[in-house]
C-alpha cells in the first residue's frame, strides 16, 4: 500500500517538477484528512527517501529523477533502421499532395518545352486549387485543356507558354483554370 | 414539454448529380454544356447528362431510339474504371469529416456526423456545406447533399434539389418537406404500395406519416412500419458502414455484340463469366454451394439452369466443367444469343480442407494452391493474363465489335509501362 502510494508521489513530481503540498497529497492518495498524509511522509523522512526544507515543505531526493535499475541485460547495439524508416515517403506522398483532387494528363506538343515538360510526359495535376501568378495551369481555351504558365499582371489573367513559338493567351471571358500542375513524370524504361 | 434539438441526430444523404455522365464531362471540355450519355456498349442510357434530361432522354433509352429523336447527343462506353477511382475518391473525401461512412451505391452514400461539431468547429448544416464544396473542388461536378434527422429525411433531401443541391431539413421542419412529397416518392415505397396507400386516402408522405400507428401496424408489414417512425423523426435505419465483403452471390454477365449462335463462342463467353465470378469469390476468400448459368437471347428472354453442388467451389474448371455438361439443356442452336450470365450461389467462407467421403480434400488443396498462383500472376501481370483454354474465344476478341465495340478512351491512351489491362489507379483528364 505505502509502496503504491510512494509510486504516485513519484509520479506527482514527474509530472509537476516538484513535490506535492499536504493538500495535494490528500488528494492525491483519496484520503479524507491530512494526519495519514504526515504519517506517511513521516514515514519516507525516516527512511531518508524524501527530505524536509525549512519551511517543512516536502524535498525530492536523488531516487524521485532516476529510473531505478532493476539489472542489467546484454544487448547489440540498436539498430536505427526501424526508427529512420518512419521518416521517408513513397513516391505517390512525394509527387501528390492533394491525393482526391488529383489526376493523370498526358502533355501535347512543344509549348512549354522551355520549362522542361515535354510531349508525352506525364503530368498530375490538382484540381480546385487556386492558382498563383507563375504556377502552370491546365486551362480550358476552346475547348481543349491546355498547359500553360499563369499570369497574373495589374489585375489581369492571361496564360504564356514556355516557348517563343506561342504567343500570349487572353481569354475573351473569364479564363478557366481546371487544375494547379503539381508534378510531372517522365519514364524511359519499364 | 422538453426541448427537442433540430438534429438529435445528424445524417447526411450525398448524391453525385448524373454520376457517370459528369465523370465524363469534367474530364473532357468537348462535353460540357453538351447533351451526353454513357452506356454505348449495352447499347441503352445508363446515365444521362442534365443536358440530355432535358431533351427527354430518360434511363434505359436505346441508343437507337436517342439517334433517331435526339441525333445531337454524345453517346460514350461506360469507363467503369475511371467511374469507380472517382467513387472511391467520393468516400475518401466524406471519410474526412467521419468515419460512419456507407457507401450505398457507387454515386451514393450516407454518413453519420452526430457529434462532430465539436471535433470540426463547424456546425452541422455547415459540415454539409463544406463536403459539398471539397467534393465539388475534387471531383469537377457536383453534388447534391441532405441533411436530416436519419437516413430516410437525409434521403429526401439529397432529392429535394437536384442538381448541385444543399437541403438542410432540422426536425421541426420535416412536416413541411413531407407535405410537398407525393407518396411514391418516400424512400422504400414502390408504386404497389403507393396505390394501397392511395386507397386510403394517402397522397402524400405527411398523410402518411400522421397517420395513426394503430393504423400502420395493423395495415402494412415491418419495412414501412419503419419507414413510418423514420418520417415521424425517429433513428431507426442503421448506417452499414463496413465495407461490403459479404457477397451471398456473385454474379457475372456480359452482353456481346454481334450476337452470335456460334456454340463454342457463346460458351467461351459464359466460361470467361465463370472465371471471373470465381475471381472474385477468391479475392472474399469465399466459395460457392452452387451455381446457375443464363443465356440472353436477342428478343432479351432468357434460358438457364440452377445447380446444387456437392462441394463449396471457386475453383472456375469445376464450374466449367459442368456448364459443358449441361450446356445443352439452355443453348438451343438455331437461337442467337447476345449475352451469358453465371450466378455463384449460397457463398460461404471457404475454409477449405472439409474432408468428403472420396478424399477429393488433398486434390482441391492442390487446386487452391494453384489458383493462388493463378491469381498472382494476374495480380503482378494483369487480369487475364492467364485463363482457361475455354475462354479463349471470349478473349480472343473485344466484347462488342462494331460501333458498339467503341473502347473508352483511357483504354487506348495510355502512358509508357500501362497495359490494356493495367493501368495507374489515378483518373485522366482527355480530350481527343
Amino acid at each position: 500500500m505505502s509502496q503504491d502510494r510512494f509510486q504516485q508521489l513519484i509520479s506527482f513530481y514527474r509530472k509537476h517538477k516538484r513535490m506535492p503540498s499536504y493538500g495535494e497529497l490528500v488528494k492525491l492518495f483519496g484520503l479524507k484528512s491530512k494526519s495519514p498524509a504526515y504519517k506517511f511522509t513521516a514515514k519516507l523522512l525516516d527512511q531518508g527517501l524524501i527530505g524536509k526544507d525549512a519551511s517543512g515543505r516536502l524535498l525530492p531526493t536523488a531516487i524521485f529523477s532516476e529510473l531505478p535499475i532493476l539489472g542489467t541485460v546484454a544487448a547489440g547495439w540498436p539498430s536505427p533502421a526501424e526508427e529512420e524508416i518512419s521518416n521517408t515517403m513513397n513516391l505517390d506522398d512525394y509527387l501528390i499532395r492533394n491525393k482526391e483532387a488529383t489526376y493523370l494528363f498526358k502533355v501535347k506538343g512543344d509549348s512549354m518545352s522551355g520549362a522542361g515538360i515535354m510531349d508525352g510526359d506525364m503530368a498530375l495535376v490538382e484540381r480546385g486549387r487556386q492558382a498563383k501568378d507563375g504556377d502552370i495551369v491546365l486551362a480550358e481555351i476552346d475547348r481543349e485543356w491546355t498547359l500553360k504558365y499563369f499570369r497574373k499582371r495589374n489585375g489581369k489573367v492571361y496564360l504564356e507558354a514556355a516557348n517563343k513559338k506561342y504567343g500570349l493567351i487572353y481569354p475573351n471571358e473569364e479564363l478557366k483554370v481546371a487544375a494547379v500542375l503539381v508534378s510531372v513524370i517522365r519514364k524511359y524504361k519499364f | 414539454m422538453s426541448h427537442i434539438s433540430s438534429f438529435p441526430r445528424a445524417i447526411i444523404h450525398i448524391d453525385g448529380d448524373a454520376f457517370f455522365a459528369s465523370c465524363e464531362q469534367a474530364r473532357n471540355p468537348k462535353l460540357q454544356g453538351k447533351p451526353v450519355i454513357t452506356g454505348k456498349e449495352r447499347g441503352i442510357a445508363a446515365s444521362i447528362s442534365y443536358e440530355a434530361k432535358a431533351l427527354g432522354i430518360t434511363r434505359g433509352m436505346s441508343l437507337h431510339e436517342i439517334k433517331k429523336t435526339c441525333p445531337g447527343v454524345v453517346m460514350l462506353p461506360s469507363d467503369y474504371e475511371t467511374y469507380s477511382l472517382l467513387s472511391k475518391r467520393f468516400f475518401m473525401i466524406v471519410r474526412r469529416y467521419t468515419p460512419e461512412v456507407e457507401e450505398y451505391s457507387i454515386d451514393e452514400c450516407f454518413a453519420d456526423i452526430t457529434g462532430m461539431r465539436r471535433t470540426l468547429q463547424m456546425g452541422y448544416p455547415e459540415i454539409a456545406e463544406s463536403i459539398k464544396r471539397d467534393l465539388d473542388a475534387a471531383l469537377g461536378f457536383t453534388f447534391s447533399v441532405g441533411l436530416g434527422v436519419n437516413k430516410s429525411i437525409a434521403k429526401l433531401g439529397s432529392k429535394w434539389k437536384k442538381p448541385s443541391g444543399l437541403t438542410i431539413i432540422p426536425y421541426q421542419n420535416i412536416p413541411t418537406y413531407l407535405e410537398k412529397l407525393p407518396a411514391v416518392k418516400i424512400w422504400g415505397i414502390g408504386s404497389n404500395t403507393a396505390s394501397f396507400l392511395e386507397r386510403h386516402r394517402i397522397f402524400t408522405a405527411l398523410h402518411f406519416a400522421r397517420k395513426h400507428w394503430d393504423w400502420i401496424k395493423t395495415n402494412l408489414s415491418k419495412p414501412f412500419q419503419e419507414i413510418w417512425r423514420e418520417l415521424n423523426g425517429e433513428y431507426v435505419f442503421q448506417l452499414e458502414t463496413e465495407p461490403k465483403t459479404n457477397y451471398y452471390t456473385i454474379g457475372k454477365t456480359k452482353t456481346f455484340t454481334p450476337p452470335s449462335r456460334d456454340r463454342k463462342y457463346v460458351f467461351s463467353q459464359l466460361s470467361k463469366n465463370i472465371e471471373n465470378a470465381c475471381i472474385k469469390a477468391r479475392r472474399y476468400n469465399l466459395a460457392a454451394s452452387g451455381v446457375a448459368f443464363y443465356l440472353r437471347q436477342q428478343d432479351f428472354r432468357h434460358t438457364g439452369l440452377e445447380l446444387k453442388l456437392s462441394r463449396l467451389t471457386a475453383i472456375p474448371a469445376d464450374l466449367i466443367k459442368l456448364a459443358d455438361e449441361h450446356f445443352d439443356e439452355f443453348f438451343y442452336s438455331k437461337t442467337e444469343y447476345r449475352a451469358t450470365s453465371v450466378i455463384l450461389l449460397g457463398l460461404q467462407e471457404d475454409e477449405t480442407a472439409q474432408l468428403d467421403l472420396f478424399g477429393d480434400a488433398i486434390k482441391m488443396t492442390e487446386k487452391k494452391k494453384l489458383y493462388e498462383a493463378v491469381d498472382a500472376v494476374n495480380k503482378k501481370y494483369g487480369k487475364h493474363k492467364l485463363y482457361l483454354a475455354s475462354s479463349f474465344l471470349a478473349n480472343k476478341y473485344s466484347q462488342h465489335l462494331g460501333d458498339r465495340g467503341d473502347i473508352p478512351e483511357r483504354k487506348q491512351n495510355m502512358f509508357l509501362g500501362e497495359t490494356k489491362r493495367r493501368r495507374l489507379g489515378i483518373p485522366m483528364f482527355s480530350g481527343e
